[in-house]
């Protein structure tokens, strides 16, 4: 298990080297560059000549890509070019807006998504899978942004139920927090709860039809409990591979929904920085996705064995 | 992102068929998933036929284009004192020092914080805000002198004098990558013979100085703040205003507390104003009318109509200062500020295919279709608004494409003559080059629109990489700022690569005078010289379009395009 763990860890290492390169070289090959789009309406070429050199824009790349590593490994990940603020402090605000809106997506996703998938299962060929199927389609079809404009019109606007933008921190007033939070994270989980329903809905029709539920079943278990305890949570592996794939498109997902719910997130902040061309956040901003990603992946296949006895990593079986 | 057009809604009529399936859903054994899904479903469907106003009307009996509504000062007897006012703005504010700041969105948050030696009235006047009249010009127009208000206090409670006015402008020229040098001119010195007087010392005779100083350039710091942050002065600026800086999201709000320590603090009513960040002008709107937040800043022309319809909203509106034009390549072939070398094709070539191209452009049909008639048509950039305007400099060619057809032939090019233009991306501009592009075919033009992303546009621009380039200048009081350095030879912005000894000269006339009547009159002639050779294109006037809930009183915006809301207070 520990030399499994490690080995990990070093190809997550590589994986997170590359992706730094890859960004760094990236984005500097996007036409524009950050001292045009500071300079705005004002640019003269004297003064687009101090911002590069301020930001020291006119060093060679290997001097920058130099720079940002070593600075990076101290902590130190520069200052936005945009803004003149630390990136690290923007990082700092931005990162728990957003995990608190994925874990809430997260959670709206899986109990819709599992639940929809368990009834379209259970009660297969009857209505209730085709309003499942539909739920998932309309899930998967219609695009973020156009749920959340309609959210905002008619949940926000005409019925004033939720605010239609603005985020208060869970620690100033946790009511008024979930309050901001509900439509943000409703409509991130929509795309993810259709693709956490079809996953497991054909886990369970496989899991239905196995040799282990029939016995469960010929034992006289309550159907309660042939489904929950034993299709279900056979199911569940293929469903918590599905929410670890996904998380980068939950990511995406939320760069749409913070835009549109104006909530100081992650998603947000990298947006603009790439419009801005603020190299330093984008780059932070990536290492740190990159890293998040690589845990994630990481955490998933530890859980495997949590959920499963049956699996084992390497090394143990 | 799109706009509520009709077609956008039709989208929502696949709605009503999922509620038969929630239904049946809700009937299972399921019954905690069924009922979630349903109450979702359901939100959706049944709000789908709630009262909200259908989208994407034309404007009916709207105010017309010349009728500015610029706001008006709050009562002291409707108002109350108390609350935060919360702001959507459509884009971020830069770095908020003065010095350094460059993003128009800056100023309307530096208006609350940040004072001037000046300030301009809702007739684009100039007036005194932290001075106590307008400069003494000496009579060679090389020495300015400026009186300051007394008794005045920064939030840190430092008291303003004339070396914290000396720091600021000394700051301004100085400090590396300032947006301020240009603005502030041949300045040799500034002098400071008592703590109430400034004396500012040129080198030339430079006009736009005092209007220069009624912006950015003209903002006093706290020189306590200065030598205690330098250079990082925009994490915790401290100035003089009926608002001190409290905090700032990235990218996402800045917020602003009452000043007790301001020298008129007894007119300011709020306690705190939220700056959110919403760039989606349709979201802008929404949460206007959601009363997330209580004004919208740039609305769209599109969303304008229906808000002016809501009686619980005004409609603010403010003709800009700026333009919105079409760039032609001239000899901008080597990139700005590199050696002009002119192109080699016709409309870079022959003033006459320019001046076909221009009179292929029916402005008044473009700025009807295209933006609900709030825009206004412009031909050169002296805005009517300006008091440096006159006949000469609202000359306009009518549009004519037989004869610009006639123009092409004379200069012996084949119709149709395809040229190339890029744009920004956003709906708005391609809305605006597509109309083009069928219009100027009929003056014999084929125009190839190239739609890029705004960072890589300014670039391309820089560069000199493009024939034609439809971008546009939101416009400062003082007519040099609008000219110079677009069509002067050495103006650092001159994407066109237009060179004109004639025009220099009148240029250099105009921002060399004292004489407000000379002044009108050279602007008059660059008018007329600039539509004989058509380097730029001049189209249209933006609308500053504000939405303000009308539980707010006293918000007010002037010419210069900034909201004023730090007197602002809600309605008792």
């Amino acid at each position: 298990m520990n030399r499994y763990l490690l080995g990990r860890l070093w190809q997550s290492l590589v994986t997170l080297l590359l992706a730094t390169i890859v960004v760094f070289l990236g984005v500097r090959a996007l036409p524009g560059d950050p001292a045009l789009a500071l300079a705005g309406e004002d640019r003269d070429p004297e003064s687009l000549r101090a911002i590069r050199e301020q930001y020291g824009l006119d060093d060679s790349l290997i001097v920058q890509f130099w720079q940002f590593v070593s600075h990076a490994l101290r902590g130190d990940l520069g200052v936005s070019i945009r803004t003149g603020e630390s990136v690290v402090s923007m990082l700092k605000s931005a990162l728990p807006v957003t995990m608190e809106l994925s874990a809430l997506a997260i959670l709206v996703a899986s109990v819709l998504g599992v639940g929809a998938g368990v009834v379209a299962a259970v009660r297969r060929g009857r209505p209730a899978e085709w309003a499942a199927n539909a739920l998932a389609l309309l899930g998967l079809s219609v695009p973020n942004f156009w749920l959340g404009l309609m959210a905002i019109l008619y949940l926000s606007v005409a019925l004033g139920l939720f605010p239609a933008s603005g985020f208060v921190p869970f620690f100033t007033d946790p009511i008024a927090n979930l309050h901001h939070l509900v439509l943000p994270a409703l409509i991130l989980g929509t795309g993810l709860a259709a693709v956490i329903m079809r996953q497991t809905r054909s886990s369970m029709l496989d899991a239905l039809s196995a040799d282990y539920i029939r016995t469960a079943e010929a034992k006289g278990l309550p159907s309660s409990a042939v489904i929950g305890r034993h299709a279900l949570r056979n199911s569940l592996i293929v469903v918590i591979t599905i929410v670890g794939l996904q998380l980068g498109a939950l990511i995406s997902g939320a760069v749409v929904t913070e835009r549109i719910f104006a909530l100081p997130g992650f998603g947000k902040l990298t947006v603009d920085a790439v419009f801005q061309r603020d190299y330093p956040v984008i780059q932070a901003v990536v290492l740190v996705t990159a890293t998040a990603y690589i845990m994630i992946n990481l955490l998933v296949d530890l859980l495997y064995s949590v959920i499963d006895p049956r699996i084992r990593v390497r090394g143990e079986v | 992102m799109p706009r509520r057009t009709p077609s956008s809604l039709n989208r929502s009529s696949r709605l009503p068929r999922f509620r038969l399936g929630a239904g049946r859903t809700g009937s299972l054994r399921t019954a905690p998933v069924g009922a979630a899904v349903a109450v979702v479903v359901l939100a959706l469907v049944g709000t789908a036929c709630s009262s909200v106003e259908p989208a994407g009307e034309q404007p009916s009996g709207q105010s017309s284009a010349d009728q500015d509504v610029f706001g008006e000062p709050a009562d002291a007897a409707q108002v109350k004192d108390g609350g935060t006012l919360t702001v959507a703005l459509s884009a971020d504010p830069d770095k908020l020092d003065p010095s350094l700041s460059r993003s128009l969105y800056s100023r309307y948050v530096f208006h609350t914080m940040c004072e001037k030696l000046y300030d301009l009235g809702p007739d684009a006047k100039i007036v005194p805000q932290l001075a106590t009249a307008l400069p003494t010009i000496s009579p060679d127009g090389l020495s300015l002198t400026i009186p300051l208000r007394e008794g005045v206090k920064f939030a840190d409670g430092g008291t303003l004098d004339s070396n914290a006015v000396k720091v600021s402008i000394n700051r301004g020229l100085t400090i590396t990558g300032s947006g301020r040098k240009s603005e502030l001119g041949p300045i040799t010195s500034i002098e400071t013979p008592d703590a109430k007087t400034v004396v500012i010392k040129l080198s030339k005779p430079f006009a736009p100085l005092t209007a220069a100083l009624a912006d950015r350039a003209g903002m006093v710091l706290s020189p306590a703040a200065v030598s205690k942050l330098g250079d990082n002065f925009s994490t915790a600026p401290v100035c003089v205003g009926p608002f001190k800086f409290a905090s700032r999201v990235a990218q996402n709000s800045i917020k602003v507390v009452k000043d007790p320590l301001y020298y008129d603090a007894a007119k300011v009513h709020l306690d705190a104003i939220e700056y959110r960040i919403i760039t989606d002008s349709s979201i802008r709107s929404a949460n206007l009318r959601s009363g997330d937040a209580q004004i919208a800043d740039s609305l769209s022309t599109q969303d304008a109509p229906t808000l002016q319809k809501d009686a619980s909203m005004t409609v603010l509106q403010s003709q800009s200062l700026g333009y919105q034009g079409l760039t032609i390549n001239i000899g901008n072939a080597n990139g700005v500020g590199n050696p002009k070398k002119q192109l080699d094709s016709p409309i870079a070539k022959d003033p006459r295919v320019r001046q076909a191209l221009d009179l292929s452009i029916d402005r008044a049909a473009l700025v009807k279709t295209i933006f609900n008639g709030l825009n206004t048509v412009a031909c050169s950039p002296i805005s009517p608004k300006s008091e440096f305007t006159s006949d000469a400099a609202q000359v306009c060619p009518a549009h004519d494409p037989a004869k610009a057809k006639e123009l092409l032939g004379q200069a012996g090019v084949t119709t149709p003559y395809k040229v190339e233009m890029i744009t920004s991306n956003n709906p708005d501009s391609l809305r605006l080059a597509q109309a083009l592009q069928a219009m100027v075919k009929d003056g014999g033009f084929e125009l190839v629109i190239k739609p890029v992303e705004y960072a890589s546009l300014l670039d391309q621009q820089d560069r000199g990489d493009f024939e034609l380039l439809q971008l546009g200048w939101s416009g400062r009081v003082d007519p040099d700022a609008n000219t110079f350095n677009f069509v002067g030879s050495e103006g650092s912005q001159n994407v066109a690569g237009y060179s004109s000894p004639e025009l220099d000269k009148l240029l250099t006339d105009a921002r060399q005078s004292k004489d407000q009547a000379e002044r009108v009159k050279l602007y008059g002639d660059v008018v007329t010289k600039l539509q004989q050779d058509d380097p730029l294109i001049y189209m249209y006037r933006q609308r500053n379009l504000t939405g303000v809930s009308k539980k707010v009183l006293g918000v007010q915006t002037y010419p210069d395009g900034v909201i004023r809301t730090a007197f602002a207070a809600y309605a008792k």
